[in-house]
């Protein structure tokens, strides 16, 4: 009788089982994707955002009827390994999920330092990597052929705030020449990148810098740079470095009471400014790779609003969805994109179907060029305005107008 | 080394306990075997076996100095990233303008042929080795007269710093890093090719090391150890044994540096070339667990370390420092003289020690 019972049981179970996963899987197989990321050290807090969104995605797809390739269907999985924020793991993790995990296709590590790590590996056994996190240009003229990279590449980050300030002398009638720039960029490929493209522009305007500083890792303090910068008084404080960089920038800012007209930096949203610091985080100029606000729809996860109200339901601890992990799903939109179009699992079909993307998502539209960069999305300025972050340039995007000079609180 | 000897005009008979021991060839075959059977039985964790060849590398090195000499260095991490640095220069600027292949504003690409990969990866770590014993003469100069914690603060010094002066040093592209250039062949061909390196490499570095135990120059660098006044009292040229002794530990650790460098593919100053918190206490916590002043403790820790630490890398993701720190507690506090230490404590014949025999030798070398 117990038997019974027993046998019976798993029997109404094992149907149960069969007939939900009919319903909402129809027996898909595994596909598996591999993916090396920050889940410790200094990346960690930015590794975990983009692990959020690469969750999220996956879900999607599979809860969507998976990835059809003929009469098959595959449901995305993703296995991860931590690389401890440093490159010099990096190698030999994708190593172990290539030759022992048997992973032939990958989403790519959080930060420009890791991505460069992993590209000459992917490169090396010809096994493509959609990746969604290292912006650097570096990674670009190396002429990898397996690297694609959904966001816009470093040098746009505050490319358009130095254009802005040059605007706005102009309109206030002072010339380019005058308006001084103050720079603090952390010493990591990343930042390197965003500097090198900040002094292009910088050039391009005329404009002068008066402080061009370069900060330790993980960085904590940047006190010596901001006393510094009350003593100049730079019409434009430019600075970069990661969450980490962005929180500390937020936190001496107001500690030093910096009253500098225009600040930018990037990672405010990851940082959680306007969480950590307030009101006196109102008029900081954050570029973004992406907003909840803009007008962009894709048939996984329809408008960028709506995939907004998604992400925050999903994982908690989120005021504003930070990009690191939008642009994280919109690499698994990639992936499912590019396995259907091919129609097959082989990975240099899959590279072919991957280059020739041309893709309406939440995220913006995904094209790659020759090189694996997207070049189809802009980067978008957003200034926190009474704690909202609201996109203020390039103009076609602009939902307010920019407060200048800065209200310091 | 041998000069050592030939300066005193006669050469001194080894110990007992520096013999060839059978325990010795059974170990070393055993290693040997494994190192040529590994990657052909588990072709897939090439390049995992490859970076514990490193790791064995590291602790033998390491224990030169901490081991043998009584200097614990927790620079010597410095000689790592130094040999990389080197290494990379000279495999890219031998066929193109380092300054622009390392510029974060450059937008042109160069290609490396095949023939241009093998000479510069040739010279890079000839270069890397010789270059980083120099720079080990050098800084000897300067941090030998420290002793004790000093000297282990002074050397730690020295790999922070260099960390960060590479990384404000744009020509070499600064915290920007350098890409490495990629290999000409296939994925395996390359995970083989480095393989043979640091397997070649650790050999090697072992081979010597037990010669270089065995000879009046091992005894001096113990006897700086055990007392160095005396020592010196005696007639060993301490300083000059100090410094030779770094130079054979920096010339193994800069050809590791560019092995590593070449096979990360991406090398930047602070986390892969100087990473003084992971690498540069790996090798001391290695040579510890195995037990340091021994020539199989650096090897067998180091082997063990590895082994655990890719283990809990994999199933106790999160945990992986934890178990870590407690290997290193344990180690600590209850097993000081490492593994083979206790070992030898406990079964001395196995490492040709017959008890009578040692105190008798001692007391010779004594008189």
């Amino acid at each position: 009788m117990r038997h019974f019972t027993k046998w019976s049981l798993a029997a109404v179970a094992t149907a149960a089982m069969m007939g939900t996963s009919s319903l909402a899987y129809a027996a898909c197989e595994d596909l598996t994707l591999g993916s090396a990321i920050s889940f410790t050290g200094k990346y960690s807090t930015n590794g975990i955002h983009a692990k959020n969104g690469y969750d999220l995605a996956a879900k999607k797809i599979n809860e969507m009827g998976g990835v059809k390739v003929g009469d098959k269907c595959y449901n995305f999985k993703i296995k991860y390994y931590d690389d401890e924020s440093t490159p010099a793991r990096t190698a030999q993790l994708l190593e172990r999920l290539i030759k022992q995990d048997g992973v032939k296709y990958f989403l790519g590590p959080y930060s420009s330092a890791t991505t460069k790590a992993a590209a000459p590996i992917m490169e090396k056994y010809k096994i493509p990597m959609v990746e969604a996190e290292g912006a650097s240009r570096s990674l670009f003229n190396k002429g990898y052929k397996y690297l694609f990279a959904v966001l816009s590449t470093s040098e746009q980050y505050l490319a358009s705030s130095v254009a802005l300030a040059a605007e706005i002398a102009k309109k206030n009638g002072k010339k380019p020449g005058d308006v001084k720039v103050a720079m603090a960029f952390e010493n990591d490929p990343f930042s390197l990148d965003v500097r090198a493209g900040v002094l292009d522009d910088i050039k391009k305007h005329g404009l002068k810098v008066v402080i061009d500083d370069k900060l330790p890792r993980d960085l904590s303090d940047m006190s010596a740079t901001l006393t510094k910068v009350k003593a100049l008084k730079p019409d434009l404080l430019l600075i970069s470095g990661h969450s980490k960089g962005a929180a500390t920038a937020g936190r001496q800012i107001k500690e030093l009471k910096i009253d500098t007209p225009m600040i930018a930096l990037t990672h405010c949203e990851a940082a959680k400014v306007t969480v950590k610091y307030g009101d006196s985080a109102n008029g900081l100029l954050c570029p973004t790779q992406w907003a909840e606000t803009l007008s962009y729809k894709g048939a996984a996860f329809g408008s960028a609003a709506d995939y907004d109200k998604l992400f925050k339901a999903s994982f908690d601890g989120y005021k504003n969805v930070p990009y690191q992990s939008a642009q994280a799903s919109a690499a698994v939109l990639v992936w499912a994109d590019a396995i259907k179009r091919a129609q097959s699992l082989d990975t240099e079909k899959i590279r072919d179907a991957l280059s020739k993307t041309d893709l309406k998502t939440f995220y913006g539209s995904i094209k790659f060029s020759k090189a694996g960069n997207n070049i189809a999305k802009p980067m978008v300025l957003r200034q926190i305005q009474g704690g909202k972050y609201n996109v203020v340039a390039p103009s076609e995007w602009a939902s307010h107008k920019i407060d200048f000079p800065r209200k310091a609180q | 080394m041998t000069s050592v000897a030939d300066e005193r005009g006669k050469q001194v008979e080894p110990a007992a306990r520096r013999m060839i021991t059978p325990h010795d060839l059974i170990m070393f075959g055993a290693i040997v075997l494994f190192g040529i059977l590994g990657p052909l039985l588990f072709p897939n964790y090439t390049f995992q076996i490859a970076v514990l060849w490193l790791m064995v590398l590291f602790a033998q090195t390491w224990d030169v100095m901490g081991g043998q000499m009584g200097y614990n260095s927790l620079g010597n991490i410095f000689f790592f990233g130094a040999g990389m640095y080197i290494c990379a220069v000279t495999q890219i600027g031998l066929f193109t303008d380092v300054g622009a292949f390392t510029s974060s504003t450059d937008q042109g690409t160069f290609n490396f042929t095949p023939d241009q990969y093998y000479i510069g990866v040739a010279a890079g770590l000839v270069f890397a080795a010789f270059g980083s014993s120099l720079l080990a003469v050098a800084l000897g100069w300067i941090v030998f007269g420290l002793r004790g914690p000093y000297f282990a603060i002074g050397t730690l010094g020295i790999a922070l710093g260099a960390g960060e002066l590479v990384g404000a040093w744009e020509w070499v592209g600064g915290g920007g890093g350098i890409p490495i250039p990629v290999y000409p062949g296939s994925g395996d061909g390359k995970s083989f090719f480095y393989y043979c390196l640091c397997f070649g490499a650790a050999m090697a570095t072992f081979i010597f090391l037990k010669w270089l135990y065995s000879t009046r120059f091992g005894l001096a660098i113990n006897a700086i150890r055990d007392d160095e006044e005396k020592a010196e009292a005696m007639g060993v040229h301490t300083m000059r044994h100090k410094t030779v002794a770094w130079a054979i530990s920096a010339f193994f650790l800069g050809i590791s540096g560019g092995l590593f460098g070449n096979m990360t593919g991406f090398i930047e100053p602070l986390e892969v070339a100087f990473p003084a918190p992971t690498f540069g206490i790996f090798m001391v916590a290695m040579a510890l667990l195995g037990g340091k002043g021994t020539i199989w403790g650096p090897v067998i820790g180091a082997i063990l370390f590895h082994i655990v630490k890719e283990a809990t890398w994999t199933y106790f993701l999160g945990w992986q420092w934890v178990a870590l720190g407690v290997i290193i507690i344990v180690n600590i506090v209850f097993f000081q003289q490492g593994i083979v230490g206790w070992l030898q404590e406990k079964y001395p014949s196995w490492f040709g020690i017959e008890v009578e025999e040692r105190s008798s030798s001692a007391k010779e070398a004594a008189e």
